[in-house]
């Protein structure tokens, strides 16, 4: 099937929009967004030709638990403000971060000769994995996911070139562009805190691509090279 | 709600701006929760995906792009696509009261009609055989599938999936003009 003609771009993405498009060809449909610019454009052309119809219906307040429970969610490390006082809070949490850099000496002293003593490393297991296989099956990358954290090791198989940098992207479980998970390293390993939404177990496509030095100039893969299933381990 | 508005709030936003972010949890919630309450029927599963919208927005403003259409436009995107994934994930069994009226006509002080788009919408999908209108209001405002559709309008499957498509297509054809 060819995708990239017109005539069917327009009907996938439009049926996806609406919501029609569902199970197995829904994921199918998100893949091929990641990999194909102008099947992101066309589902955002549809997003806005249909998006009328939400304004139909009259807005309804939703109740106050819900901004409650988003304050409580971007800001886990923090007690809610229940009265919204987003100023105040801010003002907590900067008085907060010099407490917190008054102590962190301490800490890392403290780390470093637990880390010296600790005769098992306690790491949160690993929940879920990723593996990019260039075209020969050669993996490359390798993701671990485990609590809250996001894991990347290269392998010895990478040849990766000095004048690119490579990008990983997740495809949103509820749909829509791809997100960056940022540049991808070309040796060693790394790990990084991830957006929330990585570790909804419903995201199960990610993504890499090659970018020019520093990353994608717009915000979206600019050459997709290769992307895989997340497996849970 | 007008782009010029809450684009500004969209940016300070991706700067971590959380004031910023809460007008625009002010400015937008109403709308959003509407759209997610009319699909899921349910409202914990409203809050649900309108919680799960707004922290995708917190921590993926930076990656919001004119091109691909104003900042509202973006954001109910997300809520909608939230919400269908919770109506699979929970089964939510979606029906339609058959009282209610599934051309619902556009109030001039809650709706954006200063938008020429929006409009022209109105204009494009009154073009529309009943139909084929119907059909796609009913999957894209109550998020029926093609089969909760055809239970709905008491038409076989192959002539719902016909009518969404052409309407679709006839919509595109008057969008473009």
């Amino acid at each position: 099937m060819n995708y990239l003609t017109e005539a069917r771009r327009n009907a996938l993405a439009a049926e996806y929009v609406l919501g029609t498009l569902r199970g197995k060809a829904r994921v199918r449909y998100q893949k091929l967004m990641m990999q194909y610019q102008v099947i992101a454009e066309t589902t955002a052309l549809w997003e806005q030709y249909l998006d009328g119809l939400n304004h139909r219906l009259p807005p309804v307040t939703p109740p106050p638990r819900v901004w409650q429970a988003i304050q409580k969610r971007i800001n886990p490390e923090e007690r809610t403000d229940t009265s919204g006082d987003i100023v105040a809070f801010e003002r907590k949490r900067r008085k907060q971060w010099r407490l917190f850099s008054g102590v962190a000496a301490a800490a890392a002293l403290m780390m470093a000769v637990l880390l010296v003593s600790m005769t098992e490393p306690v790491t949160a297991p690993v929940e879920r994995v990723a593996i990019f296989n260039d075209t020969n099956n050669q993996p490359l990358w390798i993701i671990e996911i485990s609590g809250d954290s996001l894991n990347v090791r290269v392998t010895g198989a990478l040849a990766a070139r000095t004048d690119k940098d490579y990008q990983l992207w997740m495809a949103p479980a509820g749909g829509g562009a791809p997100v960056s998970l940022g540049l991808l390293p070309k040796s060693g390993d790394i790990t990084r805190i991830p957006p929330s939404m990585l570790l909804d177990k419903n995201v199960t496509v990610l993504a890499v691509s090659m970018e020019p030095l520093g990353g994608s100039p717009n915000g979206s893969p600019t050459d997709v090279l290769y992307h895989t299933n997340i497996f849970s381990v | 709600m007008e782009h010029e508005t809450l684009f500004p709030l969209l940016c300070e936003t991706a700067n971590g701006n959380k004031e910023a972010f809460s007008e625009l949890y002010k400015l937008t919630s109403g709308q959003m929760y509407a759209v997610a309450l009319k699909m899921l029927k349910r409202p914990e599963l409203a809050d649900e995906a309108i919680q799960d919208a707004y922290v995708k927005i917190w921590h993926n403003a930076g990656q919001y792009q004119r091109g691909k259409g104003t900042v509202f436009t973006w954001m109910l995107s997300i809520a909608r696509y939230r919400a269908l994934d919770l109506m699979r994930y929970h089964k939510v069994r979606n029906e339609v009261d058959l009282s209610e009226d599934t051309h619902l006509p556009v109030s001039p002080d809650e709706s954006n009609l200063s938008d020429a788009e929006q409009k022209k919408l109105e204009a494009c999908m009154d073009e529309l055989e009943p139909a084929q209108r119907q059909a796609i209001h009913l999957a894209y405002i109550n998020g029926l599938s093609h089969h909760e559709v055809e239970s709905h309008m008491a038409s076989p499957l192959g002539t719902i999936k016909s009518w969404i498509r052409r309407g679709l297509q006839s919509l595109q054809r008057c969008l473009s003009l």
